[in-house]
């Protein structure tokens, strides 16, 4: 945290890290990793990394919180004590609770809720390690420990964050550029029909940067959602296969 | 159209078909395309498309054998676990096949609360609300055996095509298995050893439910075991 703004962010179309303005940052997605949760995921993107569990549907208790025609979704995205620079005081704060309230809203289009009324599913999002665009990521993540937990959904949802810098609208800003940078959007599709379940903005984008910046992220999207898929296969496709 | 293979593996929200198609279980309809909303294998039956989930709670259904753990009485009956999200309900006069004048008799001669029973699901409501019925014979307190619990989505496996596993299992073990839909599955037999592979081959069935092959490999392992 002690660093100072780097002079430059973009450096001849390069960001700090090499990458150009419409680059991912590597990406991994491990889907069922843990085996007490019902389903799971595991996701490094760049310097991120962020465990995903969800348990579920099962009886909610309270009963009071039940819902008597659906299923209610908790999220709780919580960040460890070492997951930063400076230790986080652990447990939740003004930040994580709002984060998880936004997950929430972006995971619950795609599930089908009202086939498990009074049922309660829970997603937790562990970050490990964070470097800008944990909520987005932790979206990707459990979204697919939901479909690892055998959860009906429309779709995956993957998110992705885009933002500005050195005033050049660039995709999955990593930590100095969201320190630094101008603008930060975090944005979460279900890539099928191309809907948008999350965006936030903090910064300032010009109406047109504004369009950029969400072309970018549907670019970024469709990455990500290959390889929440490819995850998914292949943590159930070499056991399919062995046994032809 | 069709835009999957028969058993191919699918993920959440895979077009799996367009048009005269009738959408099946584990998919959903969208503009009038089918799609898969779970992660599983397709399966195209003529005219109708579906997707066996390979994940998943046991969502009780009218008609299925369960095996149930009472966690609670009630002055008319007791309330049983079922392994998923919804607990099942089970009367005094569907567990003894009569009716019962609760005031005069003490239930809790029939069923603590701990015991295992054999039941059927007599009828789900639209609120989920599982009625359980266990008058038929063989049904009910469960005296002894082991309880094993699998995954949910596992059951079809260990009971096999048309129950060919599951007559290999009891064949050649001589042991006698009640396999209740939600996942729980009872080991009856005099001999220890035999039961205990059984409860070794299911645990295996569980881990590799995918595998092909699996009845034959259960069959030469409880033979060389047994």
């Amino acid at each position: 945290m002690a660093e100072a703004k780097p002079e430059k962010l973009l450096v001849d179309g390069r960001r700090l890290d090499g990458r150009r303005p419409d680059e991912l940052r590597p990406l991994r997605i491990k889907a069922g990793i843990l085996k007490r949760a019902d389903g799971s995921a595991y996701i490094e993107l760049g310097k991120n990394k962020i465990l995903a569990a969800v348990y579920g549907p099962k009886e909610m208790h309270p009963r009071h919180l039940q819902q008597a025609d659906v299923a209610v979704l908790r999220c709780r995205y919580n960040m460890a004590p070492f997951s930063v620079e400076e230790r986080k005081r652990p447990g939740p704060d003004r930040r994580s609770m709002e984060i998880s309230k936004v997950i929430r809203e972006a995971l619950e289009p795609v599930l089908f809720l009202h086939l498990y009324p009074r049922a309660v599913i829970d997603v937790f999002i562990e970050i490990l390690q964070a470097d800008a665009g944990t909520r987005t990521a932790g979206i990707t993540a459990a979204s697919v420990a939901l479909a690892d937990a055998g959860v009906p959904m429309r779709d995956l949802v993957a998110g992705i964050s885009v933002g500005k810098v050195d005033g050049t609208v660039v995709l999955d800003l990593m930590k100095e550029e969201d320190q630094w940078g101008e603008a930060d959007m975090p944005v979460a599709v279900m890539p099928r029909r191309k809907c948008i379940t999350l965006l936030q903005m903090d910064g300032n984008f010009t109406p047109q940067e504004f369009r950029q910046a969400l072309d970018l992220a549907f670019k970024g999207v469709e990455q990500i959602y290959e390889a929440q898929k490819e995850a998914l296969k292949e943590k159930y496709l070499p056991s399919l296969e062995e046994g032809r | 159209m069709l835009f999957v293979e028969n058993r191919e593996l699918v993920v959440p929200g895979r077009l799996l078909a367009e048009g005269d198609y009738f959408a099946g279980e584990g998919t959903f309809l969208e503009g009038g395309k089918i799609f898969s909303a779970v992660i599983g294998l397709a399966e195209i039956r003529e005219k109708s498309i579906s997707v066996i989930s390979l994940q998943g709670r046991y969502i009780p259904r009218r008609g299925d054998r369960v095996i149930g753990i009472v966690t609670d009485t009630h002055p008319f009956g007791w309330i049983l676990d079922l392994n998923s999200p919804y607990t099942g309900n089970l009367m005094v006069s569907e567990l003894v096949g009569r009716k019962v004048d609760v005031f005069r008799e003490d239930i809790g001669k029939f069923l603590r609360i701990g015991d295992a029973v054999l039941a059927e699901v007599r009828e789900v409501d639209e609120r989920w609300r599982v009625q359980l019925t266990a008058s038929e014979r063989g049904m009910g307190r469960i005296r002894g055996g082991r309880l094993v619990e699998i995954s949910p989505a596992k059951v079809p496996r260990v009971i096999g095509r048309k129950g060919s596993m599951l007559k290999v299992l009891e064949e050649t073990s001589g042991c006698r298995l009640e396999v209740g839909l939600n996942g729980r599955i009872l080991i009856r037999g005099r001999d220890l050893k035999k039961v205990n592979a059984v409860v070794e081959a299911i645990l295996l069935i569980e881990r590799e439910a995918h595998l092909s092959g699996l009845t034959d490999r259960i069959k030469a392992k409880l033979e060389r075991e047994g």
